[in-house]
């Protein structure tokens, strides 16, 4: 959008207010639902805080079909929560600078439309980090959990369970594809029928959220089993599974119980520690 | 969509789309030749699986943005709803953009699901319930894909639309008034 001010053929007084008014009307109309993509905040170096505001942006009611966002592995049919209508009007001022077409993706990052591969590819990164960060060690966000998982992402409950599906079919002796394909279908259905069991529970939280969460709190068990495999006496690799056990259910304990209400927070838990103790078992069982 | 490349263009950022392709010709084709060469199911999952889910961030974060100017993602607002984003270049990026790389991108990205979907039927007529599996994962990435980049495109057409006929309408209302007010 440009300025559409004539400044060189002195144009009658009508037309002058009406081109002004419909100048007034653009920027009214843009900053109540912008249409463009604006240049947005540079974007900060650390990642948490979500992404540029897009200005294209429509909130969409998700229909049918929930397409899974950045790590898929185990999308389901399952319906999301309706999203509420975030008209992300990010009204600047001066809402009619376009952003530098760098098409080549290399130049100064305006949003996250024309920003380098590296820094999605870092930004992903670190966001898998903080998501284990926040999840599996102690931290003062546990206190709330609706804010820990804000920034939820597939990839980390990815490689986890892959790790794990490697780790235990390299110690099986025999049937080792079987074992990891039954590893990884395990965790994986499971991520989602846990899930769905809290969302039928009456519980508060977005599925992918939940998803996600679970595949996160497999990380102490992907290291116990990872320890097992190196060391292969029956009694260590008890006390590991156990206390790798007690720090998954540790982990995912206060976000499981604080999304459903009291009266249920044992029917939501149990099958929970349960899938941790099928896999605790797994893993002291294969040699 | 026509089945031939437009003409008379080269393509803008050929490294981008070799990517694009690369990693879905790579999962197709390890899926195809694998049981040739390897006897063990855990390799083929692995990195067909693997090669997929690179494919999936590729197109998602990088081919989708810089071929055809297109972005989704999902977010969560502070009253802990899930929002889905949906970012589309302005309408004179998204019309400088080269016309044969978006060719490209949409017909490798449905050709891709088509393929998958054919190998599954394949797998389910074998009763091979492992590499259905394999088949399955790969599928739910592409038609992730297609669904989100789909709805990009259709909210970009949406909104060129709506301005179009607001200033349209706008502009159509002033002159009228201008019109009566001279009068």
């Amino acid at each position: 959008m440009s300025e559409n001010k004539p400044n060189t053929i002195p144009l009658p007084e009508t037309a002058q207010s009406d081109i002004d008014e419909i100048e007034n009307l653009i920027t009214a109309s843009v900053q109540l639902a912008p249409s463009t993509v604006q240049p947005v905040r540079p974007p900060s170096p650390t990642p948490p805080p979500p992404p540029s505001i897009p200005v294209s942006t429509s909130a969409y009611i998700p229909p049918n079909i929930p397409p899974p966002q950045n790590k898929p592995a185990f999308v389901p049919a399952a319906p999301q929560q309706p999203s509420n209508v975030n008209s992300n009007a990010n009204a600047g001022p001066k809402p009619v600078i376009p952003p530098r077409s760098n098409m080549t993706g290399f130049g100064p990052p305006q949003n996250t439309l024309t920003e380098p591969v590296w820094e999605t590819v870092k930004r992903d990164v670190m966001r898998i980090v903080s998501n284990l960060k926040l999840v599996v060690f102690p931290n003062p966000y546990r206190e709330d959990p609706g804010k820990a998982m804000r920034d939820w992402d597939l990839w980390g409950p990815f490689f986890f369970i892959v790790f794990l599906g490697l780790t235990l079919s390299w110690s099986a002796s025999i049937e080792k594809s079987q074992v990891f394909a039954v590893a990884f279908a395990l965790l994986a259905t499971g991520a989602v029928i846990l899930t769905l069991n809290v969302l039928l529970l009456g519980g508060r939280i977005i599925f992918f959220q939940s998803v996600s969460l679970l595949g996160y709190c497999l990380f102490p068990l992907v290291v116990g089993a990872f320890i097992c495999m190196l060391k292969d006496n029956v009694v260590m690799k008890m006390v590991v599974v156990c206390v790798t056990l007690g720090w998954s259910s540790w982990a995912a304990y206060p976000f499981i119980s604080t999304a459903v209400n009291l009266r249920r927070k044992a029917l939501a838990i149990y099958p929970v520690l349960l899938m941790y103790v099928s896999v605790g078992f797994l893993i002291i069982a294969i040699n | 969509m026509d089945l031939n490349p437009p003409p008379g263009e080269n393509y803008a950022n050929p490294r981008i789309c070799f990517f694009h392709v690369l990693f879905k010709a790579g999962a197709l084709a390890f899926y195809i030749l694998s049981a040739l060469f390897f006897d063990s199911f855990v390799i083929i999952f692995v990195v067909t699986v693997l090669l997929s889910a690179l494919d999936f961030w590729v197109v998602k974060n990088v081919s989708g943005r810089i071929l055809v100017g297109l972005r989704w993602w999902n977010e969560i607002d502070d009253n802990g709803e899930s929002v889905w984003k949906f970012e589309c270049l302005d309408q004179e990026s998204l019309a400088r953009m080269n016309k044969k790389d978006s060719w490209l991108f949409w017909w490798t990205l449905y050709l891709t699901a088509v393929v998958w979907i054919f190998f599954g039927i394949f797998s389910l007529i074998r009763f091979q319930a492992d590499y259905l599996l394999v088949v399955g994962v790969c599928l739910t990435l592409s038609i992730a894909n297609i669904v989100g980049f789909t709805k990009c495109r259709k909210d970009a057409k949406k909104q060129i639309q709506q301005f179009a006929s607001q200033t349209i309408a706008n502009r159509f209302s002033s002159t009228i008034q201008s019109a009566f007010s001279v009068v």
